[in-house]
């Protein structure tokens, strides 16, 4: 599974590319989102425009990895779009994790550049 | 060639170890053992010598050239056997002890390369070495030989070594097929065993099913007030999907249907014991009711109360969760409340009009102990139905990727809306399979309906 990284403003950003995040792959996808979240970087946007569908051990391992990333930091989503976003309201979602439409405005709002986070730790 | 021995040989098992001197005027020599050479002769099940000589079978119809070629065989250690025509040697290589020809190629009655066709097209046990032995080493000769299927030629006269160093070439392959034909069979062993290992587990995961049925209603199960149909298609043999209907009190009815992530064993393990869980009887804790402790009445839980005590007692340590669907009918009010936990709303099927979706979502149960859920009445009157599914059904997709979706489910609810409630489940679940180009579930298929009857208890 590949995590495209790229970096706007202050903010990581991490596209994942793969179409569909089911039972087989979930277990890789946690491993590699954690290992972001584990190294260190409190503030971490996942884009997920590449993504088309994701199942119950998606989903599970998306909130795994939102949990490691505990309450110092923050893990936003962006580019969610059909199956995905309709999942993520379905089960509520949209109330533990921020969700953006792009990666831009996603950046814009976890930047401490702007000012929108008053916490002090580096990105 | 005589006495020729490897210093290697000495102390190996079968025959006797000679001193040089008794080596050399001993005639016929015993074996020798050279490097590369393996274990004492004897044969294997096929009844062809293996080890360290050939049996071989020597074909030419020259008498004196094949007495001076045996002889030279025998004294290279190897065990020969003679054939003075074709279609003899042929006739002792169908009884199936031969492993080895060196046959002459100019013969009456059948050619040492036709002979050589012959075995090749044979369905004989192992392999055969050819080497055939032509007076003329032609190019012409080489070719349509090796198109017969020989192994090897040799030039006659023949030189003594030549013949040593080819025959020796020739006893390298059969050892290497040996070898193979010994993994095939260990193979072929290791493979039964697995197959006799797996029957186990799949015998397991039956009975595992058959006990997971039966946690299901009755068919024939109905509470006052309520008529249910369902089906339970697992993906594989157990479900992580489960469901029940029963009655809480004299005029509540509960229903329930849910589906724990992933699915397999695990997710199985997990429905089991929530339905172990989920039951009205208020005597052993169960989460949907409470129980006044000083006058031993019991109190059925709303919904989203019941829901809220299941998420408190079952928060994962990993990141397994369920989704859920628990509703309460309630028979004097004439209305429905549910719960959703993150499970895809239920349909309302209502004669006249048509089926809606109900409920906005909520959350799964087990990620976070102090959650509210969602909830909704619905107020229902005899006739209506109710359908309860997995995300199986939504999700399962052709072979286009496509996924059923909801707008498929509430077309198909309209279209079978004047069937039993049995057949409208058949029809439903037809349409799913096909659907799905009628290849195996890749998530489990739970559907779960009711129907809303005329009841006596109204008063």
């Amino acid at each position: 599974m590949q995590f495209e990284e790229s970096r706007i403003l202050d903010v990581l950003v991490v596209r994942v590319h793969e179409s569909r995040i089911v039972a087989d792959v979930a277990a890789e996808f946690k491993t590699g989102l954690t290992a972001y979240v584990t190294s260190g970087k409190k503030r971490v946007i996942l884009d997920l425009s590449q993504v088309t569908f994701i199942d119950s051990s998606g989903l599970g391992a998306l909130i795994g990895s939102l949990k490691a990333m505990g309450a110092e930091g923050e893990l936003a989503l962006c580019g969610a779009q059909g199956g995905v976003i309709s999942m993520l309201k379905l089960t509520r979602m949209d109330k533990v994790f921020r969700i953006f439409a792009t990666p831009e405005e996603a950046a814009s709002a976890l930047s401490l550049r702007n000012g929108a986070d008053s916490e002090t730790s580096q990105p | 060639m005589v006495g020729r021995f490897d210093a290697a040989a000495k102390g190996r098992s079968n025959g006797a170890v000679l001193g040089a001197a008794e080596r050399e005027e001993q005639y016929p020599p015993t074996c020798p053992r050279g490097p590369g050479l393996s274990s004492h002769p004897g044969t294997n099940q096929h009844g062809k010598s293996v080890g360290g000589y050939v049996k071989i079978l020597l074909v030419d119809d020259d008498p004196v050239a094949r007495t001076i070629h045996a002889m030279l065989l025998q004294m290279q250690g190897h065990e020969v056997v003679e054939a003075a025509d074709g279609e003899l040697a042929w006739r002792l290589v169908e009884q199936g002890n031969i492993s080895f020809v060196v046959s002459d190629w100019m013969m009456p009655n059948l050619a040492g390369v036709d002979l050589c066709r012959r075995i090749r097209s044979s369905d004989l046990d192992g392999y055969i070495y050819v080497i055939l032995c032509t007076a003329k080493g032609t190019q012409s000769d080489l070719v349509e030989g090796m198109d017969a299927g020989a192994d090897d030629f040799l030039v006659k006269p023949i030189s003594p070594e030549e013949l040593r160093v080819k025959v020796r070439a020739g006893e390298r392959l059969l050892r290497l097929q040996q070898g193979l034909a010994e993994k095939n069979r260990e193979l072929a062993h290791i493979n039964h065993q697995l197959h006799s290992a797996h029957k186990l587990v799949e015998d397991d995961l039956k009975a595992a099913a058959w006990m997971q049925q039966r946690l299901l209603p009755l068919p024939a199960q109905n509470a006052s007030g309520v008529r249910c149909a369902w089906r339970l298609r697992p993906s594989g043999y157990i479900a992580g999907d489960i469901f029940n209907l029963f009655q809480l009190d004299e005029s509540r009815i509960g229903v329930y249907l849910l589906d724990v992530c992933g699915h397999g064993v695990p997710a199985a393990m997990m429905s089991v014991t929530l339905s172990m869980v989920l039951t009205p009887d208020a005597t052993h804790g169960s989460p949907l009711k409470r129980i006044d402790l000083a006058t031993g009445a019991s109190q059925v839980l709303l919904p989203e109360d019941a829901v809220r005590e299941l998420n408190r007692r079952f928060q994962s340590r990993d990141d397994r969760y369920f989704t859920m669907i628990y509703g309460v009918f309630d028979i004097r009010s004439s209305s429905l409340r549910f719960a959703q936990a993150g499970h895809p709303s239920p349909i309302l099927i209502r004669a006249g009009k048509e089926p809606i979706l109900l409920g906005s979502g909520g959350m799964p149960i087990g990620l976070w102990p102090e959650i509210d859920f969602d909830c909704f009445n619905v107020p229902v009157i005899p006739g209506d139905r109710i359908l309860l599914y997995s995300d199986g059904v939504t999700e399962n997709i052709n072979s286009n990727g496509e996924a059923f979706g909801e707008a498929r489910l509430l077309g198909s609810l309209r279209d079978h809306r004047l069937r039993s409630l049995d057949d409208l489940l058949q029809y439903l679940l037809a349409e799913i399979t096909q659907w799905g180009s009628n290849s195996e579930f890749t998530d489990d298929v739970s559907l779960l309906a009711l129907e809303i009857t005329e009841n006596d208890v109204l008063s």
